[in-house]
């Protein structure tokens, strides 16, 4: 097959007229595009990290605090003078001793934290099944 | 309207501007539903597929880099989406009505078709070559593709595309060449 016919034969294919879809066809390509563009948007706007994940750390972190100030009631009553100096020291005491103290967190206390979790998680269990009771 | 280069519309859709799709899908829809009208031989099945490849080439479109244009890669797309939908019938690729290469194939004279036949003539023999074999010679002399960018529509390595192009260019001719003596043998 020369090229001169293979020119003739793209011409010729030129003039092919192809199939049409309907008229409305783009608008309902467009249409599918949106629903997917505000799908996605809805994965984005979901957070990770849910309210009770943050109310679980507040309370981990006042409990922390707690303990640490406790710790320092003892020392508390010291001279300021001697404070400065003895900064490096104490702060390295007061890391060992939270840690310390945190090994006797009262088992009440522990119990309040998991409770407090376990429910956080029922509330947010029950939240997000709540559409297929609807 | 003034159509700009595809990657244009491209980049417009990527930054935030949904709305420009609708230029691109405007400007492939009648050759992306051929393909798939082709394929799946049904025009509603052709519609939704040809549906889901724009729908498709829009999700990845943040994965197109435009190293190769852009018709190839939404080509590619609609191919394999309808290929997919076939297998998933557990149907075939395969032609209905095999057309036997003549010899006097290669003498067919394509300036003996006459001028206002044309259109009519070569839709139908198009519309008589198997489903793989249309769309190399659509994708080759209509959307004048290079065989590099057929070889990646397809999966088909270069040789392979270039041997079936040979043969369905054969097979064209046959089929011109049978519709041109049908009209010989109505005029007398």
């Amino acid at each position: 097959m020369n090229e001169l016919e293979d020119i003739k034969l793209k011409v010729l294919l030129q003039k092919l007229e192809l199939e049409k879809p309907d008229n409305d066809f783009t608008l309902r390509v467009m249409n599918r595009v949106v629903v997917e563009d505000n799908a996605l948007e809805q994965i984005k706007a979901q957070k990770v990290l849910g309210k009770g994940f943050w109310i679980i750390l507040v309370l981990f972190v006042i409990l922390l605090a707690a303990i640490f100030i406790m710790s320092q009631t003892g020392t508390a009553a010291e001279g300021t003078e001697t404070v400065l100096p003895k900064l490096n020291s104490e702060m390295s005491q007061g890391i060992n001793s939270v840690l310390g103290k945190m090994g006797m967190v009262p088992i009440s206390v522990a119990g309040i934290l998991i409770a407090s979790s376990l429910l956080l998680f029922i509330d947010r269990f029950i939240t997000s099944n709540t559409k297929m009771f609807v | 309207m003034e159509y700009k280069d595809d990657n244009y519309y491209v980049e417009m859709v990527k930054s935030g501007q949904t709305a420009q799709y609708s230029y691109i899908v405007d400007k492939y829809k009648n050759i992306v539903f051929s393909i798939a009208m082709k394929v799946l031989k049904n025009r509603e099945d052709a519609e939704e597929m040809a549906q889901e490849s724009f729908i498709k080439a829009y999700k990845s479109l943040h994965t197109f880099k435009g190293s190769a244009k852009f018709s190839t890669w939404l080509y590619r797309i609609t191919y394999n989406t309808c290929i997919s939908e076939l297998r998933k019938r557990k149907v075939h690729f395969t032609s209905t009505e095999e057309v036997q290469i003549k010899d006097e194939a290669q003498e067919m004279n394509l300036d003996g078709i006459p001028e206002e036949n044309r259109a009519v003539v070569i839709k139908e023999a198009m519309s008589r070559l198997p489903e793989d074999e249309y769309t190399l010679v659509l994708l080759y002399y209509f959307e004048e593709q290079s065989i590099d960018e057929i070889s990646r529509v397809t999966g088909l390595s270069e040789s392979n595309a270039k041997v079936k192009l040979f043969r369905a260019r054969k097979k064209l001719y046959t089929i011109l060449n049978e519709i041109m003596k049908d009209e010989l043998y109505t005029i007398l």
